[in-house]
């Protein structure tokens, strides 16, 4: 058994009154490479948000194998959120450089690190441009440079591979699995089984904020009693998936009822019709 | 603040730094604009409007006279004066303003003035018709009216001597005794300080805070709605290092411009006062360390409050719709303050929000230094500096900052 490196217990996160995650119990363990996989809203975010201490949990604990809590111990993680979030007047260098600053490492030993990864995925021309002119891949392998760059012993990847072509897609991947050969620890959020059959040791399926299945793909195979990843999850979270939530932003009273004035009714079916006869 | 925090609060100050100054836009928002500002109203605009006087000087402008015993003299002063003139005879008319039928005339622009004048045994009586509308016919009016004041001044000299009177201690019985400008006790440092306490507080005040608007939003609102923010949220700095460093970048960027406005300012009153229209105002050691303190506490309370109401709104118009009206908050006591008269002020004008800096500002650059006022003030701001602050650690805090629009 390998050892634990990230421990989330019973843990709740609640927005308003909606739990987004409700009891969720998950150890991550060194060298693991651990695909989140759910709908959009199933929670995803959430949990990652959790474990990078973004977030509190409403109840329960998220900790690292040392007990402390994960917002105390920030230095041991590298986060490559949805969003990639690069400055687009700073060069794809100066990103990475900012995020090492403030991780307290030293430029050189950054710029040594950025150097190595930046080889395996293609972007060593590119470190000095800045990153307003990039693609979203180029933007995404930025972000993984920069989460890369302090020598994080978790690595938090929010879909790494949306909106990538099929072979920024393919480079992402083999880092991943790069970094699994160099014993590193991954935690791996998509929605594309496939992907996380490919990329990942362990699949933890999350539906509606709630664990539905973990294990590695043959283990929900035999859970299962299905014949494809696909029909495992597809058994596994056969209610409807409900909206994303967190980002729902609240409206006033009187915002909504402004906002209903300008807006003209939508037309009425023309298909099907009946209904206004 | 042990050195990692430093470093981390540094680096963020840096990075906010860099990135603003690469928008060539910013450069002219904070510095090109403040620093030409002042200089160009203070210098340029008296050169076009000295321009535009003497093309209205030049001109030569065209004058119906209605008189049936016009004074030749007076004629010929106003021929002198730049004005043709063309003789009709009076018409008749129950007073000469009315403008009866010559008002088309002088609407269509036909003529610019049009001089009705009649002579009533020993006086006289005349109505000037003008269009104001009209910058020729102003000029007319103008023109004519210094002419018959002249005129005038000329004819009551002539009855007083005529009457065998003096005429200078007929008009003028009673008469200051020596150079004015000596009798005002205060030096022309202390003058020059009393006519900048009238502007500089106000134009610090609405520079600091409007100069502040637009990094405020970049750095907070624009993070937020650019998807940047969580990211950043992600790193080993607390909420605090982070308001702190984008604090320390907003108030140097807002800082950098006020001192280059207030250098425009200082500019272009050296330029006036070359020509005697002001001094340099004598402020002591004292005086110029706390209008230093002063303005420190202003901006730590005014950058803190935008940052603070910035990092509430999920956008950049959303925060711009905010805090673009919230500059009233700033123009409407600053404006209150100029009016306030500073002899014998209570001592509570000197707690009120905003009101106190600026009150501050102006006794200080008179050289005031009121020990109770500068304790009242002192307290005040810094209660008022540190509950900004709260608010917006507050702010930094939320949760929900992490979520973006895009």
């Amino acid at each position: 058994m390998k050892d634990s490196l990230l421990s989330i217990r019973s843990v709740t996160k609640s927005f308003d009154e909606v739990d987004a995650l409700q009891g969720i119990d998950l150890e991550i363990r060194s060298g693991e490479i651990v695909g989140l996989v759910g709908s959009n809203g199933a929670g995803k975010t959430t949990l990652l948000r959790l474990m990078a201490g973004v977030y509190k949990p409403t109840n329960g604990s998220v900790v690292l194998s040392n007990g402390h809590p994960v917002s105390q111990m920030r230095q041991e993680l590298g986060v490559v959120p949805e969003s990639t979030g690069l400055y687009s007047r700073l060069t794809a260098w100066e990103n990475i450089r900012y995020h090492s600053r403030m991780h307290g490492i030293e430029d050189s030993v950054a710029w040594a690190r950025t150097e190595r990864f930046a080889e395996h995925l293609d972007m060593k021309e590119n470190l000095g441009r800045h990153t307003k002119g990039f693609s979203r891949g180029m933007k995404q392998k930025t972000a993984l440079l920069r989460a890369l760059a302090h020598g994080p012993s978790i690595l938090l990847l929010d879909e790494p591979t949306a909106g990538l072509d099929i072979t920024s897609a393919r480079t992402v991947r083999a880092l991943v699995g790069q970094l699994r050969d160099e014993g590193g620890t991954v935690i791996y959020s998509t929605h594309h089984l496939a992907e996380a059959q490919q990329v990942c040791d362990r699949i933890v399926i999350i539906h509606n904020g709630l664990i539905r299945a973990d294990g590695s793909p043959d283990e929900l195979l035999e859970k299962t009693g299905t014949e494809s990843l696909e029909e495992a999850y597809v058994s596994l979270t056969l209610e409807q998936a409900r909206v994303r939530h967190e980002d729902t932003e609240k409206e006033g009273l009187l915002s909504t009822w402004w906002r209903k004035l300008f807006t003209p009714n939508t037309p009425k079916s023309t298909f099907g019709g009946g209904e206004d006869e | 603040m042990n050195e990692k925090r430093f470093h981390r609060v540094k680096s963020i100050a840096q990075k906010e730094i860099i990135e603003f100054a690469r928008d060539w836009r910013t450069i002219m928002a904070i510095i090109v604009i403040p620093l030409l500002m002042f200089p160009l109203l203070f210098i340029l605009f008296p050169i076009l409007l000295e321009s535009e006087a003497a093309e209205l000087d030049a001109l030569e402008l065209d004058i119906t006279v209605q008189s049936n015993d016009f004074p030749v003299e007076l004629a010929q002063n106003l021929t002198n004066n730049g004005m043709n003139l063309t003789f009709e005879s009076l018409p008749d008319m129950e007073f000469l303003s009315d403008p009866g039928s010559e008002i088309e005339r002088v609407r269509n622009g036909s003529l610019d003035a049009l001089l009705r004048f009649d002579s009533n045994n020993e006086t006289w009586s005349y109505g000037i018709l003008h269009l104001s509308t009209s910058e020729r016919s102003n000029e007319a009016r103008y023109r004519l009216l210094t002419t018959l004041s002249e005129w005038e001044d000329a004819e009551v000299r002539e009855r007083i001597a005529a009457g065998g009177l003096d005429v200078n201690s007929t008009l003028d019985p009673l008469r200051w005794d020596g150079d004015v400008a000596q009798g005002d006790v205060a030096t022309s440092g202390e003058q020059a300080g009393m006519v900048l306490s009238l502007f500089i507080p106000l134009v610090l005040a609405i520079w600091t805070y409007s100069s502040a608007i637009q990094p405020s939003i970049d750095m907070t609102a624009g993070e937020r709605e650019r998807g940047t923010l969580e990211a950043l949220l992600c790193l080993p700095c607390t909420r605090m290092e982070l308001l702190l460093g984008k604090w320390l970048a907003v108030a140097a960027i807002t800082g950098t411009g006020v001192v280059l406005q207030i250098c425009g300012l200082l500019f272009a009153i050296g330029y006036l006062a070359s020509s005697s229209f002001i001094g340099i105002p004598s402020l002591s050691a004292l005086s110029i360390g706390l209008i230093i303190v002063s303005i420190l506490l202003f901006a730590v309370m005014v950058v803190a409050f935008e940052l603070a109401l910035a990092m509430r709104s999920h956008s950049v118009k959303e925060a711009g719709s905010i805090l673009a009206p919230a500059l009233m908050l700033i123009l409407f006591p600053a404006l209150f303050t100029q009016v306030i008269n500073l002899d014998g002020i209570e001592g509570y004008w000197f707690a009120i929000p905003v009101v106190n800096v600026l009150l501050a500002l102006r006794e200080l650059l008179m050289d005031r230094v009121i020990v109770e006022h500068v304790l009242i003030w002192l307290l005040s701001s810094m209660v008022y500096a540190s509950l900004a602050a709260y608010y917006a650690s507050k702010q930094f805090s939320r949760e929900d900052i992490v979520t973006s629009l895009s």
